[in-house]
C-alpha cells in the first residue's frame, strides 16, 4: 500500500474509533440534554396543564406572552439580579482575597487549601440549611451571639423584608461559591514567575503597586472565568432560597419562579416557556460576555 | 498455554450462560405470580409508616408483600405528577392529600377505590376524597382544628376558656400586659400551605363561609379574618418569626410553653402530653375552637388518605393494602405504635373511652363539627391558589401589604383561577 493511500487509511481508522468512542456519550446528551431541549421547547408553545388534559392544544407563543405579563417573573427576575450582582462582588473579593493569603507560602498552607474549600463542597441545600441555623428567626446562632454581646436586645428578624432576605441568600450563596475562585485564582498566582515580582520590587514597587501592576492583569483571563462561574450559578439560585426561607414570592428567583410553574402548578406550557426565556437571556449575556473577551484578546 | 486458556475461557463461558438460564427459569417458571402481582410499592411521608412488624404481619395474611417508599411529604405530589406524566405510577398505593384531590381527579390519575357503607359512615372526612361518587382515596390519618390553650398561664392572668376569637384576642393582650408571656397567640405566617389553611380555618371557624358558590373569596368574611391576623402582628401578639418558620414550629410555641392559645392541628393533643416533646405536661387543655359569637359551629379536616395510581400495575394486590390500612384494627395499631390518630369514629371513641387517647375532652365533640369549607369541592386548582393565598398574608404580615391589600392580590388570583376553570 502507498504511504498517502496507508496514512489516509490510517486517519480514517483514527476517526471511526474516535467516533466510536464518543457515540456512549453523544447517546447519553442526547437523551438527557437534547431531548429535554427539544421537547421543553415543544411544550412551551402549547397549552400543557397536567391538571386539564383535555385542554392540552398549540397556543404559540401565548405561554411567553403570559410568563412576560405575570408580575411575579419580574418580581424574580429583580430578585434573581440583585442576588447574582451581590455573589459577583462578595465572590470575587473573597476569592481574591483568600487566594492572596493562600499565596503566602507557610507550612499550614495545605490545611488552609482543605478548609477553605470545604464550602465549596458542600451540597446546596446543606448549605442552606446550615445558614438556617446562624439565621434562624428568633433565636438563631446569630442572635444568640449579638444578645449575648449586648448588641441588641431582642433577636433580629434577619428573613422579616425582602432586600435583607436577598443579602442573607447572596452571602450564603457566595460562600458556598468563592472556594472555587479562590483555588482557581491560587492557581494562576502561583503560575506568575516569582522573578516579576523580584524585578518591580528591585524597581522600587510597593507590595500594593506590584498586585495592581503584575497580579491583577495577569489574573484577568481567571477573573473572567470565576466571574462567569459565579454569573452562571447564582442565576440558577434555588436550593439556598428553599432551605432558607422556603417558597416564598417576596424572595422569589427565576429558578423557583419556573419550579412553581412546572411543579407547583403542574404547568409545563408556561413552565416550558419560562425555562426559554431564562435560557435566552444568560445565553445572550454569556455570548456578549465571550465575545468581549475575544475582543479583549484580539 | 494458549490452548489451556481457551479452554478456561470457554469453562467460564458456558457455566456463566448456566447460571444465567438457571436463575432465568427460577424466576419465569417457579414463582412468576408471587413476584410480580403480589409485590407492590407504597410512597408514604414519615409519620405514616406502619412498622416493620405490622408489614410483615400484612404479608402473612395477604401474600402480599409492601415495599414502603418513605418521601417527603411535599416531594410526594411531585413524583406523582411527573411519573404520571410519562404514563408511570410512582407507586402502586400512594399518599393523598386532601388538597390534591381536586387536581389528581381531574388529571385522571387515581383509581376508583372500592368501600362498604360501613367504612363511609365510620370514616366522615372521606366525603373530602369523594368527587362524582368516585371514592378516590381513604382517610387514614385524622387532623382537623380544635382549640387549645394553657389552663396554667390562664390561671395566672384570671382568664377562662375563650368562645369567640375577639375573646381570645383579648385575652391575648391581657397575658402579654400582665408581661407573662411575649407572644401569647401563635398561628403560621410563612409562605407556606399551613398559612392557607390557616386563613381557611380562620375565616371558616368564625364565619362559616369562605368562599362563595362561584368558588370565590367572600369579601367581608376573609377580609375580617386578614385584619385579625394583621392585628395580632402588630399588637406583638404573635411571634414576628412565624414569618418565616415552619407552621410546625408556629404551633411548637404551644408545647414549648412560648404561647398560651392555638387553634391547631389534632396532632397535638397527644404531643402536649409527651414530656420528650413538650415543655407544658398536664398545662394544655383541648377546646371545642372558638367562633364568632359562640364557639365555633363547624371545623375544617385536613385529612390525609391513601389511593391507587391509575397507571399502577397491581391493583388488586394495592386494594388489598388499603382496605389492611385503613381497617380498624391497623388503625388502633398505627395509633398505639405509630401516634397516628384515627380517622374512624368507632376507633377514636373507644380509644378515648379506654383512656388511650389522653387530653380528648373536646376531640369528640369537634369532630362533629367537621364540614368541607368548599362549597364545590377541594377545586383543581388548589395548588396554584394557595401559594397566592399564603403570599399575600405573608408579605401582609411582613408589613409590604394592607390586609386591603393583601385581599386584592389573593382575590384576583382566586377570581381568575375559578372563571378559568368554568370556562
Amino acid at each position: 500500500m502507498p504511504p498517502d493511500a496507508y496514512r489516509e487509511s490510517h486517519v480514517k481508522k483514527v476517526e471511526r474509533t474516535g467516533y466510536l468512542l464518543l457515540a456512549p456519550a453523544a447517546l447519553v446528551m442526547s437523551a438527557l440534554v437534547l431531548y429535554p431541549i427539544v421537547f421543553t421547547f415543544v411544550y412551551s408553545l402549547q397549552d400543557y396543564r397536567l391538571i386539564y388534559p383535555d385542554k392540552r392544544a398549540f397556543v404559540g407563543l401565548e405561554n411567553y406572552a403570559r410568563v412576560l405579563a405575570d408580575p411575579m417573573f419580574w418580581n424574580a427576575f429583580a430578585n434573581t439580579l440583585l442576588v447574582t450582582v451581590i455573589v459577583l462582588l462578595l465572590g470575587l473579593t473573597s476569592s481574591l482575597v483568600v487566594a492572596s493569603i493562600l499565596s503566602v507560602p507557610t507550612r499550614f498552607n495545605g490545611l488552609l487549601t482543605a478548609v477553605a474549600i470545604i464550602p465549596w463542597a458542600l451540597p446546596p441545600v446543606v448549605n442552606g440549611l446550615l445558614w438556617k441555623f446562624v439565621f434562624y428567626p428568633g433565636y438563631g446562632l446569630l442572635n444568640k451571639l449579638l444578645i449575648g454581646a449586648g448588641v441588641v436586645e431582642g433577636p433580629i428578624q434577619w428573613f422579616g423584608g425582602r432586600l435583607g432576605t436577598l443579602l442573607v441568600i447572596a452571602l450564603v450563596v457566595a460562600w458556598r461559591l468563592a472556594p472555587f475562585g479562590a483555588i482557581v485564582l491560587l492557581a494562576s498566582m502561583q503560575s506568575i514567575p516569582r522573578d516579576v515580582y523580584e524585578a518591580a520590587t528591585t524597581d522600587g514597587a510597593s507590595r500594593l503597586q506590584a498586585f495592581w501592576d503584575i497580579t491583577r492583569p495577569l489574573l484577568a483571563p481567571s477573573i473572567a472565568v470565576v466571574a462567569s462561574y459565579l454569573v452562571v450559578n447564582s442565576l440558577f439560585t434555588f436550593d439556598e432560597v428553599i432551605a432558607l426561607v422556603g417558597n416564598r414570592a417576596l424572595t422569589s428567583t427565576l429558578a423557583l419562579y419556573n419550579y412553581n410553574q412546572a411543579f407547583t402548578f403542574l404547568n409545563l406550557g408556561t413552565g416550558g416557556a419560562t425555562a426559554y426565556l431564562v435560557m435566552l437571556g444568560t445565553g445572550i449575556a454569556g455570548f456578549a460576555y465571550v465575545r468581549s473577551m475575544v475582543g479583549k484578546a484580539g | 498455554m494458549k490452548n489451556t486458556m481457551w479452554r478456561t475461557g470457554l469453562v467460564v463461558a458456558l457455566v456463566s450462560l448456566l447460571a444465567f438460564a438457571v436463575v432465568g427459569c427460577s424466576t419465569s417458571a417457579e414463582e412468576p405470580a408471587q413476584t410480580e402481582s403480589q409485590e407492590i410499592t407504597v410512597m408514604l411521608p414519615e409519620w405514616g409508616v406502619p412498622t416493620d412488624a405490622m408489614l410483615q404481619e400484612f404479608q402473612d395474611e395477604s401474600g402480599v408483600k409492601a415495599n414502603v417508599e418513605v418521601v417527603a411529604w411535599d416531594d410526594i405530589r411531585n413524583k406523582i405528577s411527573v411519573a404520571a406524566a410519562g404514563g408511570q405510577a410512582a407507586a402502586d398505593v400512594v399518599e393523598v392529600d386532601w388538597s390534591w384531590v381536586g387536581e389528581f381527579n381531574n388529571a385522571d390519575w387515581l383509581e376508583p377505590l372500592t368501600v362498604t357503607s360501613e367504612d363511609t359512615a365510620d370514616i366522615p372526612s372521606i366525603s373530602s376524597f369523594t368527587v362524582d361518587g368516585k371514592v378516590l382515596g381513604i382517610p387514614y390519618a385524622n387532623d382537623f382544628r380544635v382549640g387549645y390553650y394553657n389552663t396554667d398561664i390562664y390561671g395566672k392572668a384570671g382568664l377562662t376558656e375563650p368562645i369567640t376569637f375577639a375573646e381570645a384576642k383579648d385575652q391575648s393582650a391581657a397575658i402579654k400586659q400582665k408581661g407573662l408571656l411575649q407572644y401569647p397567640s401563635t398561628m403560621p405566617l410563612t409562605a407556606g400551605e399551613g398559612t392557607t389553611t390557616g386563613l381557611l380555618w380562620l375565616t371558616f371557624l368564625r364565619d362559616g363561609k369562605v368562599f362563595n358558590d362561584d368558588n370565590t373569596l367572600s369579601k367581608d368574611n376573609v377580609l375580617t379574618s386578614l385584619r385579625y391576623m394583621d392585628s395580632l402582628v402588630k399588637d406583638g401578639l404573635i411571634n414576628p418569626a412565624n414569618i418565616t418558620q415552619k407552621d410546625i414550629d408556629t404551633y411548637r410555641q404551644l408545647s414549648s410553653g412560648e404561647a398560651a392559645f392555638m387553634v391547631g392541628p389534632t396532632y397535638f393533643v397527644g404531643l402536649v402530653e409527651n414530656p420528650d416533646e413538650s415543655k407544658v405536661v398536664g398545662q394544655i387543655k383541648t377546646i371545642v375552637p372558638p367562633g364568632g359569637d359562640s364557639k365555633a359551629k363547624q371545623t375544617m379536616s385536613l385529612t390525609e388518605g391513601v389511593g391507587i395510581l391509575k397507571a399502577s400495575e397491581n391493583k388488586e394486590a394495592a386494594q388489598k393494602f388499603v382496605d389492611w390500612y385503613t381497617s380498624a384494627a391497623t388503625q388502633k395499631q398505627l395509633y398505639t405504635d405509630v401516634d397516628i390518630l384515627p380517622t374512624r369514629t368507632s376507633v377514636l371513641t373507644e380509644l378515648v373511652n379506654s383512656g388511650q387517647i389522653k387530653n380528648a375532652d373536646a376531640l369528640i365533640e369537634t369532630a362533629k363539627l367537621i364540614k368541607s369549607p368548599f362549597p364545590n369541592g377541594v377545586p383543581a386548582y388548589y395548588s396554584e391558589m394557595s401559594p397566592a393565598i399564603y403570599n399575600a398574608i405573608n408579605q401582609m404580615a411582613s408589613g409590604s401589604l394592607t390586609p386591603e391589600q393583601a385581599f386584592d392580590e389573593m382575590n384576583a388570583k382566586v377570581t381568575e383561577l375559578a372563571k378559568s376553570a368554568s370556562q
